[in-house]
């Protein structure tokens, strides 16, 4: 494919630009895909199996701990736990991502014009590919030991996928916009992925949150998503509707609002260093 | 009548420079409790009502002191910036080598940042296979090629920025100053290679404070001056007119 015999036209005049144009670039969202999972894997002798260990390792600590230290009583807690651990380690690498995408690529961006969110979504595919090993690692447990068999509840997965993509990318691009503009949003952003970490479902369910407090804690789209991974993968049943569209008018609602804040400052992007 | 490759329709950038800007939260927060504007911004013009067209096939030259605005004309052409007036308008595809660079990341090896590049610019992963040998051979890097970019010599990363820019057979090419930095030898391989680039029908936009090159290169020479146009036309007269002034004690009449 070529860019010859296409005009490009800029002005004043600020119009957020179709995916269409973004899926001109997809190649270079594939290269940098590849370049992402390389680099971070290069020059180690376990490679890839890191991508697996680290989590792992994490998620026995938590599980002894849980089960046999501080008993938070759920039944198989283990099985609970790799419901929902690997999302939130999606999210927890988003959010970090999202201080250092624009910085990594800052000479690139100062010296070619293409759409900027190529660089979020390529960053997205990245931490997505990760993520997908573990699913499918956490996936093989549920069936075989847990549930001994497939739930129906699962062929909501994929709905779950995107649901989680969508709020992740939407939260990157607010974070990411702010960045350029404040540095201290690198400071500020561990202190908020801590207070995430404990005031979402990620090694507790939902359900000890006491009920009064139920409403303002879904509030949170991270602890509905997590929820609903819970329901979905440890329970084996199928979410209640209303929760689903909570998530789901959220995930959406963050992403369009996201797009909107990043595309309105993206071309100042450039001139600021 | 053929298209222009290059329109610029009353362009104007206007840098603003904030007073507390990339400060802290701290800071806004303050300044909103207590009512007072966030970002005091000075407007500074770095091109006012820029005008150009340039028809494919042409060569031109921007010259002018330094602050002139020629760098910022050519970012905004190349898409990287957004004119705060005015409209920009480019046909086919654009390549440019703007601050000795095409926008190398300093910690990825040279191949890396070639693939990284041509994909970009639209290359399909075959392409790009295709033209490899070529960009490594005109730069003459060598095994330096899998090394980061960070340990290159500033006359390595202008070589395989120029190899890898011109390799993408941009319709329109853009060149900030990259023939001052290689020794002689890279200079006339350059100029060979633009001088194809020319035969082809590529449109080539150049900056430089090389006068002797310009001379050689472009038939058509624009003087930009703080911001504005203030000669355009054959590259002689241009270039003449600009030594002159220079050179010539006179003040630049104020504006």
């Amino acid at each position: 494919m070529s860019a010859a015999g296409s005009t490009l036209v800029t002005s004043s005049a600020r119009r957020p630009p179709v995916l269409a144009e973004v899926w001109r670039f997809r190649e270079f969202l594939l290269r940098l895909v590849v370049r992402n999972l390389k680099v971070k894997y290069q020059r180690s002798l376990l490679g890839f199996l890191w991508t697996l260990l680290n989590p792992l390792l994490t998620v026995g600590v938590l599980v002894v701990v849980f089960s046999y230290v501080v008993r938070i009583g759920v039944p198989h807690y283990w099985a609970f736990l790799v419901s929902g651990f690997f999302v939130w380690n999606f999210m927890l690498q988003m959010l970090n991502a999202g201080t250092t995408i624009l910085l990594e690529h800052a000479s690139l961006r100062r010296s070619i014009a293409f759409p900027t969110e190529v660089l979020i979504f390529g960053a997205a595919a990245s931490r997505l590919v990760e993520f997908a090993v573990e699913l499918a690692l956490a996936l093989l447990l549920l069936i075989a030991i847990h549930h001994g068999g497939v739930p129906a509840s699962m062929v909501l997965l994929p709905l779950l996928v995107v649901l989680q993509v969508l709020l992740a990318v939407g939260l990157v691009m607010m974070i990411a916009t702010l960045a350029v503009f404040y540095h201290d949003v690198q400071h500020a952003l561990p202190i908020v992925v801590l207070i995430l970490f404990y005031v979402s479902p990620v090694f507790y369910p939902a359900s000890l949150v006491p009920a009064a407090f139920q409403r303002a804690y879904l509030f949170n789209p991270i602890a509905g998503l997590l929820t609903l991974y819970h329901v979905t993968l440890y329970e084996g049943r199928f979410p209640p509707a209303t929760l689903l569209a909570g998530v789901t008018v959220a995930a959406v609602a963050v992403c369009l609002a996201g797009y909107g804040i990043f595309n309105r400052f993206k071309p100042l992007f450039a001139e600021i260093v | 009548m053929i298209e222009p490759a290059v329109t610029c329709r009353g362009v104007v950038k206007r840098f603003y420079h904030y007073e507390h800007r990339t400060t802290s939260l701290r800071e806004a927060f303050i300044r909103s409790v207590l009512r007072r504007p966030i970002h005091v911004r000075h407007a500074e013009f770095t091109l006012r009502d820029f005008s150009l067209t340039v028809a494919p096939g042409e060569a031109v030259a921007f010259v002018g002191a330094n602050g002139s605005g020629k760098s910022t004309a050519l970012r905004l052409i190349a898409g990287i910036y957004a004119p705060s007036e005015g409209v920009v308008e480019t046909r086919g595809r654009v390549g440019a080598v703007i601050e000795l660079g095409v926008g190398f990341n300093p910690e990825l090896t040279g191949a890396e940042n070639v693939v990284l590049y041509a994909s970009v610019m639209g290359l399909s992963q075959r392409e790009i296979a295709q033209r490899y040998p070529a960009i490594i051979a005109f730069a003459e890097i060598g095994a330096y090629i899998d090394e980061p970019v960070k340990y290159y010599s500033s006359g390595m990363n202008a070589r395989l920025a120029f190899a890898v820019a011109v390799s993408i057979e941009p319709d329109t090419l853009l060149l900030d100053e990259v023939l001052a930095v290689g020794d002689r030898g890279f200079r006339e391989r350059c100029l060979e290679r633009l001088r194809g680039f020319r035969a082809r029908g590529g449109t080539l936009i150049v900056v430089s404070h090389d006068h002797v090159t310009l001379r050689e290169l472009c038939a058509r020479g624009v003087w930009l001056d703080r911001g504005r146009v203030r000669a355009d036309g054959e590259i002689g007269e241009v270039l003449d007119a600009y030594e002159r002034h220079i050179t010539g004690s006179s003040p630049a009449p104020a504006d």
